[in-house]
């Protein structure tokens, strides 16, 4: 009983008995394992962007507005960044480029390479990123528990509300509203602004806003499953005694609760990751924040290839590693689980 | 012997499986639930809406203003304006009528990218559970790596490429998500694949594909219904944003990704021309999830007494 | 005006000052309410917005008119357009000769011009930015005004092939261009044109120094914050997605300018740049049309608006290779069919100007006269429809290319409707993103498209009428009426030297578009841009980038009154 109470089931104490040699030699395993099947992964992304970008009719160079350019410029510029090669063989290049990291030079930013331009609008995404993910794992998690620890109070309607509405609301609503009411009507009520959104990137209040949008869906995912699996383990026999027992026994049972709540989150968290990766292109377009986000939606416009596929493969490479940890992250968590 | 085993097996009902009183049940405990109740009467108010206007504007009844005709003298009138309950737009359009249009939109896309979903889903994950083995094995290896793909950036580079008509937006959204249906009947066909029942016809010379689809149907039925729910509401939300980004439906076509386009633009001007259909959004999303929640906890087989 | 001899002496300060008071009048946009005088120097802080990072700050790279306003502020060209736009007048060069036969251009560069480094301006620096400008590995965007028709052996630029070092060499050596002595730049033409003095204007044709360009030909300007320039101010830094800083050049022949620091922001959404100026972070802005209203319905903003004239014309381009739109009648029909006062007035809520004519305001050529012929009158263009001859089912169902950009959404849709109400068609807007739009009106893969237009490059009929000859189809004009007669008129303009001749055949020219209507004529777009009451001394032209900072042509004048 008391193994049990601990939460760690038989199968788990076998585990722990195998001789730690094998156990690591498994880990790195399927780590390698894991890497090396990002490459195909990492090349089916490039080639089906790639052909989907060459489908898209017009040129990088032709202009969105302002003077148009003579076909003369054109044609040297088709020379000069290599368009005017087949395009099997322009693919294969990039493929081989990709290999050694070199990704090309920008078609909008020019003279600067993508890698460049992507390192500059790294740091806005990663802190907005960073913040929102700090703040949405143990506030969902906290609201998640708690909603079930008081199931069908007022507590709990309130926070499945909150959570039901964040997972539905847009995100851009969110925002637009956020600065509707923040910067417009502040701005007629006092003839100043509140919270503006920040252009040109700083680590300040202007943050707040961009943050709270971009959180709100994941918050809300995870109250919602924190509170089911919650709700679960509250089920079972043995928390229920614990519970019944008074406060003493509470406490001990709340570590095992929320422990065992957190599996199960733990595992959406690769989901939830690539959720707030497209999230933030949203944000980033709503709040004017020079990130990763909005110079994609940009180079989509601008037929900037190697902008276009730099960023899908930045992007997919990020969601496999963050799966990749997170993965790690689960076993670690719960020993029931195998690798592979 | 062979004979009375045959006859002893045709006996046993095939054809109906045993949660006959599941939908009966599920209903019962649906209406008890406030909220899904609640979303189930907004939904249901949309889309009588949205079908009585496109109904009006089909015969120019005199009921709504059309939705298309401009008066740029009596642009952007506030709430309660005469003649424009909910004011009118930059070129004087009626904002009701537009409101009422977009509704159409958002639930015609909702509705016809399932689907999409639908059929891919269940094709791709009938086949690599019942087949299993190596195409099991290959489709999967597949699934993973469509996942890998961020859904918003393909979506942005597919309508960049192919235009942005109602038609290539449902089947670009379509094409994104059917990776969850698949997993989920895949996973259906396995657990089924391996019950008794299924070897037993097997024994008696049914087909066991017929019978998997039997038994598929109730106990898939399900998550499929809650899954196709949960979609509609992603898919609004898909078509705003990408209309919102400039990429979606191109005017003068009243989405209300559209509209909140064009009312953002003016937010500092006319903050009622982006909040209005940014909130009908709202409202149309959190209907279908109470209404999917509320159909999740009903069909919970855990959950029945 | 006679373009023969330009003999150009600098102006003293107080001579742009009072050509600042005739322009109050004329264009009636200065600033003259704020509290006092001067600010002193550590409050000469100027704060502008150009929404767009440059994609380059190399002069011989640079396109955009976001580009433009830092590349005339940082470099200093051969001339440069007078505030009243009649003529050019001396920037690095003091003065220039042009030989009889108009093929000869000798420009007398200024002894006491020097670059930001403290290095002399030299000769040789100019043959080196125009060589490096035509040179087709480059690919610079704004050539095309420096090969077509102008500088001697240039019109082989496009056959050359960029990655034939040698063919490449043998070009640029073959060209026009010599540098006699340090102080003396020679261009010879190919043939004679009386708006060459224009073209030595454009920022691309920029002086650089060749030591520090090295074997960094194409990259020199990377790092924008050292790059060392001859104009007016120097670039001190450079963050990227922000804003980049001028400061004056120390070493520059002319005026100083009062400004200190000029930070030019990149602020690309138009709210949150409305916001910043509302809290005082910018101190000029362009007012985008979805903030009009806000603008109007605040007394303090309202005054501190104003509205600008720029150089270009916007209208609705007709495919003139297909039916229905070879038809004279059917283009009549649709300049008929517009009701331009409420599109002007409501839709743009007063940004924009009713046009029907294609040289716009504020520049030699303005002839409001001749746009009789494309007035809004349904029942005329209803007529003319009839008069066309043609079916109903060849101009019914037509297709209004349009680029799927916010501004136009709202155009578009006016314009479909107006056509559609009142010639009694069923056209359809096809709303395609820009990119796509390009690719198409070059190919000639549409059949009306709009609205589109023409910004000046300079002040001159040339760099308008030229856009429809024949050549330029497909390129430059995508309606493509290919016409002889005109091709011969403008080319007799562009030739001619002396104003009143040129005149004669650009009206010719001018009367041929409208009476063929090939184009219809919309409108034409004020700047309007919030400017702080504490920014004097603005020199504005037509011709400024007035969305960004009106008066950019004259920066130096431009100073913070105490406040």
């Amino acid at each position: 009983m008391a193994a049990t109470a601990k939460g760690a089931p038989a199968r788990g104490a076998r585990l722990s008995l195998r001789p730690r040699k094998t156990r690591a030699a498994n880990l790195a395993f399927y780590i390698v394992r894991r890497i090396l099947w990002m490459i195909p992964v990492v090349l089916f992304v490039i080639s089906i962007t790639f052909v989907l970008m060459h489908l898209a009719p017009g040129s990088p160079w032709d202009r969105t507005g302002g003077r148009p350019l003579s076909k003369a410029v054109i044609d040297d510029l088709n020379v000069k960044y290599g368009l005017d090669k087949p395009l099997w063989n322009q693919f294969l290049l990039y493929v081989w480029n990709v290999a050694h990291f070199d990704f090309g030079l920008s078609y909008q930013y020019q003279n600067q390479t993508a890698a460049h331009v992507l390192l500059e609008s790294w740091p806005a995404t990663l802190t907005i990123g960073a913040l929102a993910f700090v703040l949405i794992v143990p506030l969902g998690v906290a609201l998640g528990v708690i909603a079930a620890l008081r199931q069908n109070s007022v507590i709990d309607y309130i926070a499945v509300g909150f959570s039901t509405f964040g997972a539905s609301v847009p995100n851009f609503v969110i925002g637009i509203l956020l600065i509707i009411v923040f910067s417009v009507e502040a701005y007629h009520l006092t003839g100043g602004s509140l919270f503006l959104p920040t252009g040109g990137f700083a680590v300040d209040e202007h943050l707040i806003l961009p943050v709270i949008t971009l959180s709100v869906l994941p918050v809300a995912y995870i109250a919602r499953m924190a509170r089911s699996s919650t709700l679960d383990v509250l089920r079972q026999d043995y928390v229920r005694t614990a519970w019944a027992k008074g406060l003493r026994e509470r406490l001990v049972v709340l570590r095992h609760i929320v422990k065992n709540s957190l599996i199960p989150v733990v595992s959406t968290l690769g989901s939830i990751f690539a959720l707030m990766v497209t999230g933030s292109v949203i944000v980033e377009t709503v709040f004017a924040i020079p990130g990763i986000g909005r110079s994609f939606v940009v180079a989509v416009s601008s037929r900037d290839y190697p902008m276009i596929l730099a960023t899908t493969i930045l992007f997919s490479v990020v969601i496999a590693v963050a799966n990749l940890i997170i993965d790690l992250l689960y076993t670690v968590i719960d020993p029931r689980v195998r690798l592979g | 012997m062979a004979a009375a085993v045959t006859d002893r097996v045709q006996e046993i009902d095939w054809e109906n499986p045993e949660q006959v009183g599941l939908w009966k049940d599920a209903w019962q405990r649906f209406r008890r639930n406030p909220i899904a109740v609640l979303g189930l009467a907004l939904v249901a108010v949309i889309v009588l809406a949205a079908i009585g206007a496109r109904v009006v504007f089909a015969f120019h009844l005199p009921i709504l203003r059309d939705y298309l005709q401009q008066d740029p003298a009596n642009a952007d009138l506030g709430l309660f304006s005469p003649g424009h309950i909910l004011g009118s737009d930059e070129l004087g359009r009626d904002i009701l009528s537009r409101m009422l249009y977009g509704a159409g939109i958002s639930l015609t896309i909702g509705v016809l990218t399932q689907c999409i979903y639908l059929v891919i889903g269940a094709a791709v994950g009938l086949t690599a559970g019942y087949c299993g083995g190596r195409l099991d094995n290959l489709l999967m290896r597949f699934v993973d790596v469509w996942y890998a793909f961020p859904d918003l950036l393909f979506l942005l580079v597919v309508v960049s490429v192919f235009g942005a008509s109602l038609f290539t937006i449902f089947v670009a959204i379509g094409m994104i998500y059917w990776v969850d249906l698949a997993r989920l009947i895949r996973g259906q066909v396995l657990s089924i694949k391996e019950k008794e029942y299924v070897e037993g016809a097997r024994a008696a010379g049914s087909s066991p594909l017929k019978i998997i689809l039997r038994h598929l149907a109730p106990n898939a039925l399900g998550p499929v219904i809650v899954a196709v729910t949960f979609g509609i509401p992603r898919a609004i939300f898909l078509e705003a944003t990408l209309s919102f980004l400039g990429a979606g439906i191109v005017p003068p076509t009243p989405s209300w990704g559209v509209m909140i386009q064009q009312g953002y633009e003016s937010i500092f001007s006319h903050p009622m021309e982006v909040t209005l259909p940014a909130v009908s959004i709202a409202i149309t999303m959190l209907s279908f999830t109470f209404i999917g929640d509320g159909l999740r906890d009903s069909l919970d087989p855990r959950m029945r007494r | 005006m006679d373009g023969t001899r330009g003999t150009l002496k600098s102006l003293p300060i107080t001579a742009v000052l009072s050509i600042t008071a005739l322009l109050a009048a004329a264009c009636g946009s200065t600033n003259t309410s704020s509290n006092g005088g001067m600010a002193p120097n550590a409050q000469q802080i100027l704060r502008t917005n150009s929404a767009t990072e440059p994609n380059s700050f190399d002069p011989g790279q640079m396109t955009y008119d976001y580009e433009n306003l830092i590349g005339r502020n940082v470099f200093e060209t051969l001339l440069k357009p007078k505030p009243d736009l009649t003529d050019v007048e001396g920037a690095a060069a003091s003065s220039y000769d042009v030989s009889s036969d108009g093929l000869t251009y000798t420009f007398h560069l200024r002894p006491n011009a020097r670059w930001s480094d403290g290095q002399p301006l030299r000769a040789q620096d100019f043959l080196y930015g125009y060589q490096r400008l035509l040179d087709p590995s480059l690919a610079a965007g704004y050539v095309d005004p420096f090969f077509d028709t102008t500088i001697a052996g240039g019109a082989n630029y496009g056959n050359i092939d960029p990655k034939n070092t040698a063919a490449v060499q043998s070009f640029i050596q073959g060209l026009g261009l010599s540098a006699p002595d340090d102080h003396t730049f020679v261009i010879k033409l190919a043939q004679p044109a009386g708006y060459f003095k224009w073209v030595a204007a454009l920022s691309a044709g920029a002086p650089i120094r060749k030591d520090l360009v090295g074997s960094r030909y194409t990259s020199w300007a990377s790092n924008p914050a050292g790059i060392v320039s001859n104009g007016m101010f120097k670039i001190s830094e450079e963050v990227p997605k922000d804003h980049v800083t001028l400061v004056p050049n120390p070493y520059y022949w002319g005026p100083k300018p009062h400004i200190q620091k000029w930070n030019d922001y990149f602020i690309a959404d138009a709210n949150q740049a409305f916001s910043k100026y509302q809290t005082g972070e910018l101190d000029a802005l362009q007012v985008p049309l979805g903030t009009q209203d806000a603008v109007n319905a605040d007394p303090k903003l309202k005054s501190q608006q104003h509205r600008y004239l720029s150089l270009g014309i916007f209208y609705l381009t007709p495919n003139l290779q297909v039916s229905p739109f070879n038809n004279v009648h059917v283009r009549e029909a649709i300049a008929h069919a517009i009701d331009r006062d409420t599109l002007v007035n409501s839709v743009a809520k007063g940004q924009y100007v009713a046009r029907q004519t294609y040289i716009p305001q504020g520049m030699i050529g303005y002839t409001p006269s001749l746009g009789s012929a494309q007035n809004y009158d349904p029942a005329k263009g209803k007529a003319a429809l009839q008069a066309s001859g043609l079916p109903t089912s060849a101009y019914d169902k037509i297709k209004l290319l349009t680029r799927a950009t916010s501004t136009n959404q709202l155009i578009n849709q006016y314009l479909l409707n107006q056509i559609n109400l009142n010639l009694g068609v069923h056209w359809t807007l096809d709303v395609v993103d820009s990119k796509t739009v390009t690719d198409r009106i070059r190919k000639g893969n549409f059949q009306i498209y709009g609205p589109d237009g023409w910004g000046a490059d300079y002040p001159d009929e040339q760099d308008f009428f030229d856009v429809y000859t024949t050549g330029a189809c497909h390129g430059l004009n995508w309606g493509c009426p290919n016409n002889k007669t005109y091709d011969d008129i403008v080319g007799k303009g562009d030739a001619a030297l002396k104003q009143s001749d040129r005149q004669r055949y650009y009206d010719q020219a001018a009367k041929m578009m409208e009476d063929q209507y090939w184009v219809a004529f919309l409108y034409n777009r004020y700047d309007v841009t919030l400017v702080k009451p504490y920014v004097q001394g603005i020199t504005s032209t037509a011709i400024d980038e007035s969305n960004y900072l009106p008066g950019d042509f004259n920066t130096n004048s431009i100073y913070i009154a105490t406040h």
